[in-house]
């Protein structure tokens, strides 16, 4: 307690040194923020760089028209929620049987499902489009969800079996001389301890979900199943590009994740391997 | 090492089914029919036509392929050993001095700041980035000027000599916040009387770095390596969207190069060639990565 | 008789509501790309609000992106997810593909039933119709062109009179305008060659020299290119001595289009060279100052041409109906439209075009494709040329390699693209 308030130069240099980096890391969304409120016209005249001579809202609300935006929203999110579900879930069944579990040849499994991690996604395309168009949901939010169930999956078996390999031998022990099955031992006691753990998960299949551009593009064809990201598309045209309407789209696009991450921010806190070693 | 006492390993065996038939599904029969459609020549359409090892023969002498697989090796210095380096010191410095001297909301603050630019979308990032680095009325170059540094304006993203350190600076830019997210999180296991007894011992902050924070959170380290180093091989649109490989060949790279074979020349065989390479030199890597790690792992028990 | 009678019918009423009992549904699904500000894509939103009027149908319209497009047009197409009006980029490496692929329909049946080739004639039809090889100026249409585009070269009036240099009429009067501004220490062309408004400059620099023949070898494979001909090395060495006499500024190899679009339109450089696909913008958004766009001046060969086409996919559901629909936008009202809108209509009444300026626009572009001497684009011949072109002229600005050593890298494009088309199998 005592040391909090002798704060050393050395402090203090730490403290301007990570405002520095935070004002680096901000100033594009600064540049972005400004641009977004901006006439077409204003930034013809006077580029990116300078504040608004008069703000327009313009820029957000014929996106939100042109693009149908709650449709995409509702995409994106029904998409991104589905996905870091089946992908938690899927992470926590893999991870109790290769951490817990220690199924023969744990090791080559795991690598084999990073497989899925490390496979690059446009290896990936063409066999998957030929597969979901012969069984009819080629250009449906189900491939997207699909597919990148899968593929955090395997960024999160990669990481929660880690943790479960060092999971308290004791807590196990307790559980099974009280007579519970593997399946309440799994829902009961291991879920609760590695509760924190999860959530970062959820949280980065979410946001990384929602971001996915590639493989949407190419599976999601009609307006009626395209997310936010793809839904940005359109104004970078063959010839023309409208600068402030693109950031006020931007903007507009980002927010979701934005208030998504706040919203999850204090998971963060309590860690990818939180209460894999104490 | 924990385990269920009791349980027969094999009897855990049907908690992998649902995970391992998607990835059957969606991952290995793809990646086969890929490494198939890499013998053969194929336009998108109808039926491949078998050529055998023609696109393996010319992959061999293709110019571009190599230089891109050069490239990789500067993306992995900006994707995973920079930032990585810069996540550690960071994540020390939030946790061991703000938020010790500071605030805990301080620290959190500022490791939220930091991971923002892995929320936006590249494509959106991009754009920005664009309009920060243009030669012209570009912020870098305005603010150059503004401190007296005219001279070192330059045009970043079309010169060959800068293209791709600027690439690298925006991929450093996005990548920042990770390391520093899942380091922060494997700080918080520390126990903070290792550190008091360190500092009663009169450790600077540099000496507790390296003698706890560093060797505590190998396994997070460990995960932060393999997974930006995956990413790293994989780039794909900040080359797309920011400078499609130029100027001339200079910031090529694997995945952009199948990409354009595979969409915009639609020779599929082609880029099925290509990200085939790609795939097995990232399996390579992880095998030998997943061997150390063991052996790592080993040696900390 | 039988073609102007359905003319006649089409002028009338699109063609009517007599779609064959064969297909069910009245709702016509439509695609397009188009900028939403663009001349083309006006017209195109006037067509469907004369369609649903006149036939009683619904359309379903989506905005694509050009990307989603151009990269997985083909699998869409080759799904039940084609839509039934397609906008395409024309051209051997993009409807030309679609055609090899087999993704498109025939138009021949509808070109007759409504007498197409009558509105759409001349050097207009080549970017229309395809060989099966996928090589624009075959004898099949797979494509109807229902505007038009070209190259010109916009001037800011209020600059050239503060400096006392009239607007250049002939290229000895265009070079000395760019040396005059020089001289007062204006750098005069907007130019960006990051993307295409530099490579379009020194394509068009190409065609001053070239002639039908040359466009032809280039662009229908139909003779061997010559990379070392005068055309090439006068618009490469024209490019060079601009950009060391500072008529083009160095920097071009780090701009985007957009940035030359804004260098122009807030009076930074006096000229700009570009498509007319900007010339609604500049009326929408070059307030600041008078501006006046001509031809280029004193060339042989025109670069433009016919622009992205209405196709329809061989999977679409209501062909006949989207054929109406193409009817429709070719008709005399929309055709107005556009033309007022800014675009180059491919028929019009010059009575009914208001602004001056645009129908001095819209003839130079009828003589030019009456006398057939339109050059189309650089990167249209070969897969992929478009970004490789881009990125060694980027190196060509910095001075990182020669002009010489440009046109090899172009050379290569060139056949390793024509290659990949599978033109030569």
């Amino acid at each position: 307690m005592k040391s909090r308030h002798i704060r050393t130069a050395g402090d203090w240099l730490a403290l301007v040194i990570m405002i520095l980096a935070a004002l680096i890391i901000l100033f594009p969304l600064i540049i972005l923020f400004i641009n977004a409120f901006k006439t077409q016209a204003d930034y013809t005249q006077h580029g990116p760089l300078t504040l608004p001579k008069a703000l327009t809202m313009s820029n957000i609300t014929s996106f939100w028209k042109s693009s149908n935006f709650p449709v995409k929203l509702t995409n994106s999110i029904v998409i991104s929620v589905c996905v870091a579900i089946i992908g938690v879930i899927l992470s926590v069944l893999n991870s109790f049987a290769l951490g817990i579990g220690r199924v023969k040849g744990n090791r080559v499994i795991l690598v084999l499902i990073l497989l899925a991690n490390m496979a690059p996604q446009e290896a990936l395309l063409y066999p998957l489009y030929v597969m979901f168009k012969a069984i009819g949901i080629y250009d449906t939010q189900l491939t997207v969800i699909i597919i990148f169930s899968i593929v955090q999956s395997a960024y999160g078996t990669y990481l929660l079996s880690s943790v479960y390999g060092t999971f308290p031998q004791a807590i196990l022990e307790a559980g099974v001389m009280d007579g519970a099955s593997k399946w309440q031992i799994l829902w009961k006691i291991i879920l609760p301890v590695s509760w924190p753990t999860i959530s970062v998960l959820f949280v980065f299949f979410f946001v990384w979900t929602w971001n996915e551009y590639m493989i949407p593009m190419s599976l999601l064809i009609s307006d009626s199943t395209q997310t936010v990201p793809l839904a940005l598309a359109p104004l970078q045209g063959q010839y023309v590009v409208n600068a402030t309407q693109l950031a006020g789209a931007s903007l507009l696009s980002i927010i979701p994740t934005i208030i998504f991450y706040m919203f999850f921010q204090h998971q963060l806190t309590s860690g990818i391997v939180a209460g894999s070693v104490k | 090492m924990s385990r269920l006492p009791g349980a027969h390993p094999n009897s855990f065996n049907i908690y992998l089914l649902p995970g391992l038939i998607g990835l059957l599904i969606i991952i290995i029969i793809p990646l086969l029919a890929n490494v198939y459609i890499s013998f053969t020549s194929w336009r998108g359409v109808g039926m491949p036509r078998w050529t055998g090892l023609t696109n393996w023969a010319r992959i061999l002498h293709d110019q571009d392929f190599w230089a891109s697989f050069g490239h990789s090796l500067l993306m992995i210095l900006a994707v995973t050993i920079i930032p990585t380096i810069l996540g550690l010191l960071t994540s020390s410095l939030l946790s061991d001095v703000i938020q010790k001297k500071f605030s805990g909301r301080m620290a959190s603050l500022f490791r939220g700041i930091f991971y923002i630019p892995q929320i936006l979308p590249i494509a959106v990032a991009t754009i920005i980035m664009g309009w920060i680095f243009r030669p012209e009325k570009g912020a870098v170059n305005e603010v150059l000027k503004a401190i007296g540094l005219g001279s070192m304006q330059r045009n970043w993203l079309g010169s060959s000599t800068w293209a791709m350190p600027v690439l690298m600076i925006i991929l450093i830019w996005i990548q920042f916040g990770y390391p520093i997210v899942i380091f922060m999180s494997g700080l918080e296991r520390v126990d903070p009387e290792l550190y008091e007894a360190a500092s009663l011992d009169g450790a600077n902050w540099w000496r507790k770095f390296c003698t706890i924070t560093l060797p505590e959170i190998i396994p997070e380290l460990l995960v932060v390596l393999l997974t930006s180093t995956i990413g790293a091989l994989k780039t794909f649109g900040p080359v797309y969207l920011l400078t499609k490989g130029g100027p001339g060949r200079q910031t090529i790279v694997p995945s952009y190069y199948s990409y354009t074979q595979f969409f915009q020349v639609q020779q599929v065989g082609y880029g099925a060639t290509i990200s085939t390479a790609l795939t097995l030199v990232i399996v390579v890597f992880a095998i030998v990565f997943s061997f150390i790690q063991n052996h790592v792992e080993k040696n900390q028990d | 008789m039988a073609t102007s009678l359905a003319m006649l019918a089409g002028v009338g009423a699109c063609g009517s509501s007599n779609s064959s009992s064969q297909e069910d549904g009245n709702t016509l699904t439509v695609w397009w790309y188009a900028d939403e500000g663009s001349a083309e894509s006006k017209g195109w939103n006037q067509t469907i609000k004369v369609f649903e009027k006149k036939t009683g149908k619904k359309v379903k319209f989506e905005r694509k992106s050009f990307e989603q497009i151009a990269k997985n047009g083909s699998q869409f197409l080759n799904s039940d997810k084609a839509p039934d009006v397609m906008e395409s980029n024309r051209g051997n490496s993009s409807a030309g593909l679609l055609v090899t692929q087999n993704l498109l329909s025939d138009l021949g049946p509808y070109v007759k039933k409504y007498g197409w080739d009558k509105i759409v004639k001349g050097q207009n039809q080549i970017l229309g119709k395809y060989t099966s090889k996928g090589v624009i100026g075959g004898n099949t249409w797979y494509g109807i062109p229902t505007y038009a585009e070209m190259q010109r070269v916009y001037y800011n009036d209020d600059l050239f009179a503060k400096y006392n240099i009239p607007i250049p009429n002939t290229f000895d009067e265009f070079v000395s305008a760019l040396a005059k501004f020089k001289e007062n220490g204006i750098t005069p062309l907007s130019e960006a060659a990051m993307e295409y408004p530099l490579q379009q400059l020194w394509w068009q620099l190409v065609l001053s020299k070239a002639d039908k023949k040359f466009v032809e070898d280039y662009q229908l494979y139909k003779g061997k290119v010559d990379w070392n001909s005068e055309p090439f090395t006068f618009a490469t060495n024209t490019i060079e001595a601009w950009l060391k006499a500072g008529y083009i500024s160095k920097d071009v190899s780090g701009l985007k289009s957009e940035d030359a679009f804004t260098g122009f339109t807030n009076g930074t450089h006096p000229i700009f060279v570009t498509g007319t696909w900007n010339h609604g913008r500049f009326m929408d958004e070059a307030k600041n100052f008078k501006w006046e766009s001509k031809e280029w001046p004193g060339a042989n060969v025109y670069e433009g041409g016919t622009g992205n086409i209405l196709t329809i996919p061989r999977n679409a559901k209501h062909k006949d109906m989207a054929a109406q629909f193409i009817n429709c936008a070719l008709q005399p009202d929309i055709q107005n439209f556009i033309g007022n809108a800014g675009g180059i209509p491919l028929t019009y009444d010059p009575s009914a075009i208001k602004d001056p300026s645009l129908k001095v626009m819209i003839d130079d572009f009828k003589k030019v494709a009456s006398k057939g001497v339109l050059g189309y684009y650089p990167d249209w011949a070969g897969a992929n040329m478009y970004d490789s072109m881009s990125s060694s002229l980027q190196q060509f600005v910095n001075g990182e390699i020669t002009g010489k050593q440009m046109l090899d890298a172009y050379k290569g494009y060139y056949d390793q693209g024509v290659k990949d088309l599978g033109i030569l199998d």
